[in-house]
């Protein structure tokens, strides 16, 4: 068996028995009523390895993304983190209308975790990418939805978290930019980026996992090779 | 959080929204400008003109009140929205929740500084004469500016989670408006009233403001102090109010 390069070195995160409550507002006419979106999680990420997270609507894979992500902590459980950086691939972070194209990726850079000067260095390779370079001086509120979703997938796609988080490989924009941005993320999975991704595509699941977790009813009923929890899942 | 990271956020979203709100409108940052001038018209015509009660050297003495006033007024009442302003952002991406309310303070401290420089140079075209004691006006706007970072901090903090507070700062702040002597003279006012009149922070630092550049005199620091002292224990609780709960915002359906 190969040795993987992560052997022996610490998980980048862990979660133990994570669970989230979300409460209700109370109101004058209503008591704040608990939800339990997460009861009990538990799984490893190691470094250079690409997570799946499996579960039907309302199972609570997007609460858990944000608690890897930091957004929200946990109630109960632990998550333990060794990683420098983490962040979700989201689409145009804090996009404002009236500045121009260039403003808004340097702002949803630096928004996502880069610096400064990185945001500044990827500027060409961002607007290259989205195919911008025409009207990137524009205020966005003159571009079409299109245009703005490209720009914000490839900000998106050009910051660099140790741990990347994302939300179902959905490629954006016209059918060019669509199959061009899917392609980029599946390369990007397959990489030695280490990736935890959530998808209701099991073919995507299959072709892009080493692992997969299987949350139901916001536990993890089952972690393990991509295939054998698929499988499970199927059955 | 790096500092380096915290610094490169509040520079480019306060950039990003002073930019965003000049481009609202076809004349822009003139507004900055504007806005203050208009409401002196509207006092001075109400005070000056109708009811004809009005201190000395009218129009600079209510300019002067009415510059600082929007200042903070603006910065405390956009604070306490701006968790949930950036409901979305807030949702997608890890931010300190503190480098909201600092971005208000910041963007509306760099539109209030370009007032003030514009109402120096007419106090000086309208015949007042600059002194060095204007200097002294240094030290009175940053214990100013601390309490107003201070208040949106506390009032950001807390309107999250009890929504109604919004509504109560926005009248609380209109009543205070009312009584900050904002278009009279508080030291005019008969005995028992103006102590409680003059406890009011806002008072205090214009009533200083307009000793030092009206009239050439001191400010009042044993007051300031107190201004001081108030502007670190609010600031400081909505500090670590945001801080304690840093992870809960995001939970909050709004």
């Amino acid at each position: 068996m190969p040795r993987s390069p992560s052997e022996g070195r610490p998980p980048l995160l862990s979660l133990a028995s994570v669970g989230v409550c979300y409460r209700r507002r109370r109101t004058l006419r209503s008591a704040g009523k608990l939800h339990w979106a997460l009861s009990d999680v538990s799984f490893e990420v190691m470094s250079g390895e690409t997570v799946g997270i499996l579960g039907g609507n309302g199972s609570g894979k997007t609460t858990l993304l944000k608690v890897l992500a930091g957004i929200i902590e946990p109630d109960r459980g632990k998550v333990e983190r060794n990683h420098s950086s983490i962040s979700m691939l989201s689409l145009q972070v804090g996009f404002l209308p009236q500045l121009s194209g260039r403003e808004n990726a340097l702002l949803s850079s630096v928004l996502l975790g880069e610096d400064r000067t990185a945001a500044k260095r990827n500027l060409d390779a961002i607007v290259r990418f989205a195919g911008l370079e025409e009207c990137i001086d524009d205020p966005l509120a003159t571009y079409s939805s299109g245009m703005r979703a490209r720009l914000g997938f490839s900000v998106a796609y050009h910051t660099t978290p140790e741990l990347l988080l994302i939300d179902e490989v959905l490629g954006v924009g016209d059918e060019e930019f669509r199959l061009k941005s899917t392609a980029a993320i599946k390369e990007l999975i397959k990489s030695d980026r280490t990736v935890v991704l959530v998808s209701h595509n099991l073919p995507t699941m299959r072709e892009l996992c080493d692992r997969v977790v299987w949350i139901q009813d916001g536990e993890s009923r089952m972690v393990g090779p991509a295939e054998a929890v698929i499988e499970a899942y199927l059955s | 959080m790096t500092p380096r990271r915290t610094k490169d956020i509040l520079l480019y979203k306060t950039y990003a929204e002073l930019k965003a709100e000049a481009q609202r409108n076809f004349l822009g940052f003139l507004w900055w400008v504007i806005e203050p001038i208009l409401f002196m018209l509207v006092f001075y015509f109400v005070f000056g003109r109708l009811l004809g009660a009005r201190p000395e050297a009218f129009i600079p003495f209510l300019l002067v009140g009415l510059v600082v006033w929007l200042w903070g007024q603006a910065t405390i009442t956009q604070g306490a929205s701006a968790i949930t302003a950036n409901h979305g952002l807030l949702n997608q991406a890890f931010v300190p929740k503190v480098l909201f309310p600092t971005v208000i303070f910041l963007k509306n401290t760099f539109k209030f500084l370009f007032a003030l420089l514009m109402l120096l140079i007419f106090l000086v075209a309208y015949g007042i004469e600059a002194s060095l004691i204007w200097l002294e006006a240094i030290p009175v706007l940053a214990v100013g500016g601390l309490f107003v970072l201070g208040s949106a901090y506390l009032a950001c903090a807390l309107t999250p989670f009890f929504p109604d507070l919004q509504m109560l700062i926005d009248n609380g702040l209109r009543m205070l408006f009312f009584m900050s002597g904002i278009f009279y003279d508080i030291d005019t006012l008969s005995t028992s009233y103006k102590a409680v009149f003059q406890a009011n922070p806002a008072a205090v630092l214009i009533d200083s403001l307009r000793s030092i550049l009206l009239a050439g005199e001191h400010a009042d620091w044993w007051r300031l102090g107190g201004v001081l002292v108030g502007a670190l224990c609010v600031g400081g609780a909505g500090y670590a109010i945001m801080r304690v709960n840093e992870s809960r915002y995001a939970k909050i359906a709004f």
